[in-house]
C-alpha cells in the first residue's frame, strides 16, 4: 500500500518536474548550506587536532595572571616545576630581549632569547655547528650563545663560528659570549635576517645567563613558560600542570595561573567557532524553513489542481487517510529528494573548499543520515496542512469541480 | 429477487430553512439483485441527489438506505468509503480517470483501497480491461485514447472489484453516437452476466435500453414501469 503512494508521489512528481525542482531549490539549498558548513567545520577541527597529533613535540604554555598576583617565577621554581610535571621534556622560560650583537667589523640589531637545555632534547631546534645550551650552561649562568646560521653569515661572513666570541650589548653595557652553536635557520631567522636596511640577528642564550646580561633578579625570571611534550602525552601533561604549578607558587585556589595549549583550539578560539557555525545554522535553518514553506504553498497548488482526482479516489473508496497519506508522502518525497540533490552539493562544495584551504576533509556518514531525516521531516511538517485539505475534500464537490 | 438497495421515505434537503431545496421528497424505492434499472429525470429533478444517495457519496436528511441488508444512511466519511470501494462501481459521464495513471493504474485504483496484493491486483485488471476489449491499451495514459475507450476503461475499473451494483451515471453523455452504442452494449452485457445496473440519465433514447424505468421529476418518483420495449 505505502508503495503505492511513493509510486503516486514520484510520478506526480515526475508530471511537473520544473514546479517540482523549483519547489525543491530552496531546500537544495538549506541543506547543502547546513552540511557544507558542518563539514567545514569538522574538516578544521579534525586538521587542527591532526596537526597536533602528527607533530612529535609540542609545547603547552603556562602564565601567571597579573591580576590576581604579583608573583613571578624563579629559577628555583623552574627546576621544582619542571621536577613535579612528569612525561615532559621540560620547561623553558623562552624571555626574549633586543639588544646588539657586536663584532670588529660592526653592531648588529639582535634579539636574544632566554632559553633552557630543553628545545634540543624536544627536537625544535636542530644544530649545524657546535652544540646546544646544556643544562650546565644554564645551572652556573655560562656566557655562552647559540646564533642562527642566517646571524653567523651576517655577523662572520661564514657559518662555522663556533669558538669566536662576540660582545653582546644589552643597553647596561656589554658582555662578551662564547659562540657554542649554530643552528639551523628557522623561518622567523630567515625574515628577520634579510630586512635589507637593518637586519636583526638571532641568538640564544641560558636564560640565566640573560638574567646576569640584562640585570634580571633571577628570583624572577618571568611570568611565564612554555612546556615541551609530546603531543602524545597532552591530555595528561594538561591535567596536572596547574595544580603543579599552583602548588610550588603557593597560588592554590586563587585561579591565577594560566593553562593553554600551543596549538588547536582554546578555549576562545573554540567558541568563537561555535557561534559562528551557529549563526551560519540559523541562517541555513531559515533558508530551510523558507523551502518548506515554498513546499507547503506548491502542495496546497497541487491539491488545489488534483481536487477532482481527489474527488475519482474517493468516490473509488478512498478513507480520508489514504488521501492524507498520499499527499504527505508526496511532500515528504519531494523535500527528501531535495534533500538528496543538496547533501550532493553541500558534499561537494565542502569538498571543493576544504581542498582549497586545505583542511581534511570528512564526511560524516551519521550527518548525511541527520541531513536526509531531517529534510524528510520537513516535508512532513509542511505537507500536513495541505494534505490535510485534499483529505477533508467533499467526493461530490470534488468530482463536480473540473 | 433479493432485495439489493432498499430507500425507506429518503427526503435530501439543502439549504434548510427559507430558501430550502427539496432535492428529494419522501423516495421510496427497492432494487434487486441483478435488475437493469434507468432512473431518467430531467435536471433538477433531484435524479443526481438520488444517485449521489444511491452511490453512498450523500447521506439523507431524513429516511433510510439500506444497502444489502445494511444501513449506510448515517455513517462516517470513512465508512462509506468503505461502503463505496466494495458494493459499488461508478461509471461517470466525464470518465472521471486520473489523467497521470495508464489504463491499467487507473482499473487497479479500487483494489488499491481495497487492499489487494499487487499480483491479484493486476489480474483483476488485466482481466476487467479483457472483458471490456482493451487489452492491449493497458499502458496507454487516458489522453492517448478515444472518448469510448476512455469510458471503456472506467467501466473496467467499475467491474475488476466485482460489485453488486453498477452505478452509471450520464454513462454515454459524453460520446458520439458509435461510441455511445459501444457503451451501452458493453452495460447491458453485463446486466446480463449477472450484474445489477442502475443508469441515471435525461436521454430516453439511453432509459429505454433498461428494463426497469423510474422517472423522477421535482425530488419524487412519478412512475416506475418495466420496460416494455426492452429486448
Amino acid at each position: 500500500m505505502y508503495l503505492e503512494y511513493i509510486k503516486s508521489a514520484l510520478s506526480s512528481i515526475r508530471n511537473n518536474k520544473g514546479r517540482s525542482f523549483l519547489t525543491m531549490l530552496g531546500i537544495i539549498i538549506g541543506i547543502s548550506s547546513v552540511l557544507t558548513v558542518l563539514i567545514i567545520g569538522d574538516g578544521m577541527k579534525e586538521t587542527v587536532n591532526g596537526e597536533m597529533d602528527s607533530i612529535g613535540a609540542t609545547t603547552v604554555s603556562v602564565s601567571l595572571d597579573a591580576t590576581k598576583t604579583e608573583k613571578t617565577f624563579s629559577k628555583q621554581q623552574f627546576d621544582e616545576i619542571e621536577a613535579g610535571i612528569s612525561g615532559i621534556y621540560g620547561i623553558s622560560p623562552g624571555i626574549q630581549y633586543w639588544g646588539y650583537f657586536i663584532t670588529p667589523r660592526k653592531t648588529f640589531d639582535a634579539m636574544i632569547s632566554g632559553e633552557s637545555q630543553v628545545q634540543e632534547l624536544a627536537g625544535t631546534v636542530t644544530m649545524v655547528h657546535g652544540r646546544y645550551i646544556t643544562k650546565t650552561d644554564v645551572d652556573d649562568s655560562k656566557k655562552v650563545i647559540v646564533v642562527s646560521q642566517a646571524a653567523a653569515k651576517a655577523m662572520f661572513g661564514y657559518e662555522e663560528v663556533v669558538g669566536r666570541t662576540i660582545e653582546i650589548d644589552s643597553y647596561n653595557g656589554t658582555n662578551e659570549l662564547l659562540i657554542i652553536g649554530v643552528r639551523k635557520d628557522n623561518a622567523m631567522d630567515t625574515a628577520y635576517a634579510s630586512y635589507l636596511d637593518e637586519p636583526t640577528l638571532m641568538g640564544t642564550i641560558p636564560y640565566t645567563t640573560l638574567c646576569d646580561v640584562y640585570q634580571i633578579d633571577p628570583n624572577s625570571v618571568s611570568s611565564s613558560f612554555s612546556i615541551y611534550l609530546d603531543s602524545e602525552n597532552k591530555d595528561q601533561v594538561l591535567a596536572k600542570t596547574r595544580s603543579v604549578v599552583e602548588n610550588v607558587m603557593g597560588l592554590r585556589g586563587e585561579n591565577a595561573v594560566k593553562v593553554s595549549s600551543g596549538y588547536g583550539f582554546d578555549a576562545t578560539t573554540d567558541s568563537i567557532m561555535t557561534i559562528i557555525t551557529s549563526v551560519i545554522a540559523i541562517i541555513a535553518a531559515i533558508s530551510l524553513l523558507v523551502g518548506g514553506i515554498g513546499v507547503m504553498n506548491i502542495m496546497t497548488v497541487s491539491v488545489t489542481e488534483r481536487t477532482r482526482e481527489i474527488g475519482i479516489r474517493k468516490s473509488l473508496g478512498a478513507r480520508t487517510n489514504s488521501i492524507l497519506t498520499q499527499f504527505l508522502a508526496e511532500a515528504a518525497i519531494l523535500t527528501f529528494l531535495g534533500g538528496v540533490i543538496g547533501i550532493l552539493f553541500g558534499v561537494s562544495i565542502s569538498y571543493l573548499i576544504c581542498k582549497v584551504v586545505g583542511f581534511s576533509f570528512i564526511v560524516n556518514p551519521m550527518l548525511v543520515l541527520a541531513v536526509v531525516m531531517v529534510s524528510t521531516a520537513i516535508g512532513l511538517f509542511f505537507g500536513i496542512y495541505p494534505a490535510k485539505r485534499a483529505a477533508r475534500l467533499d467526493p461530490i464537490e470534488a468530482l463536480r469541480t473540473e | 429477487m433479493k432485495k439489493l438497495v432498499e430507500i425507506k421515505d429518503v427526503s435530501k434537503i439543502y439549504n434548510p430553512g427559507e430558501n430550502e431545496v427539496r432535492a428529494l421528497n419522501h423516495v421510496s424505492l427497492i432494487i434487486g439483485e441483478g435488475e437493469f434499472v434507468a432512473i431518467i429525470g430531467q435536471s433538477g429533478s433531484g435524479k443526481s441527489t438520488l444517485m449521489n444517495m444511491l452511490g453512498c457519496l450523500d447521506t439523507p436528511t431524513s429516511g433510510k438506505y439500506y444497502l444489502h441488508g445494511q444501513d449506510v444512511s448515517h455513517m462516517t466519511d470513512d465508512e462509506q468509503s468503505d461502503v463505496r470501494n466494495r458494493e459499488i462501481g461508478f461509471i461517470f459521464q466525464g470518465f472521471n480517470l486520473i489523467p497521470s495513471l495508464t489504463a491499467l493504474e487507473n482499473v487497479e485504483l479500487p483494489l488499491i483501497y481495497r487492499g489487494v496484493g499487487k499480483k491479484e491486483r493486476e489480474k483483476l485488471a488485466k482481466a476487467a480491461l479483457d472483458n471490456v476489449g482493451l487489452k492491449n491499451r493497458m499502458t496507454h495514459r487516458p489522453n492517448e485514447m478515444s472518448g469510448g475507450q476512455q469510458q471503456r476503461v472506467a467501466i473496467a475499473r467499475a467491474i475488476a472489484q466485482a460489485p453488486p451494483i453498477l452505478l452509471a451515471d450520464e454513462p454515454t453523455g459524453n460520446l458520439d453516437s458509435g461510441s455511445s452504442k459501444e457503451i451501452i452494449n458493453i452495460i447491458k452485457r453485463l446486466y446480463q452476466e449477472g450484474r445489477t445496473v442502475i443508469i441515471i440519465t435525461h436521454d430516453p433514447g439511453i432509459a429505454k435500453q433498461a428494463k426497469r424505468i423510474i422517472t423522477i421529476s421535482d425530488g419524487k418518483i412519478v412512475s416506475d414501469e418495466i420496460n416494455p420495449d426492452y429486448e
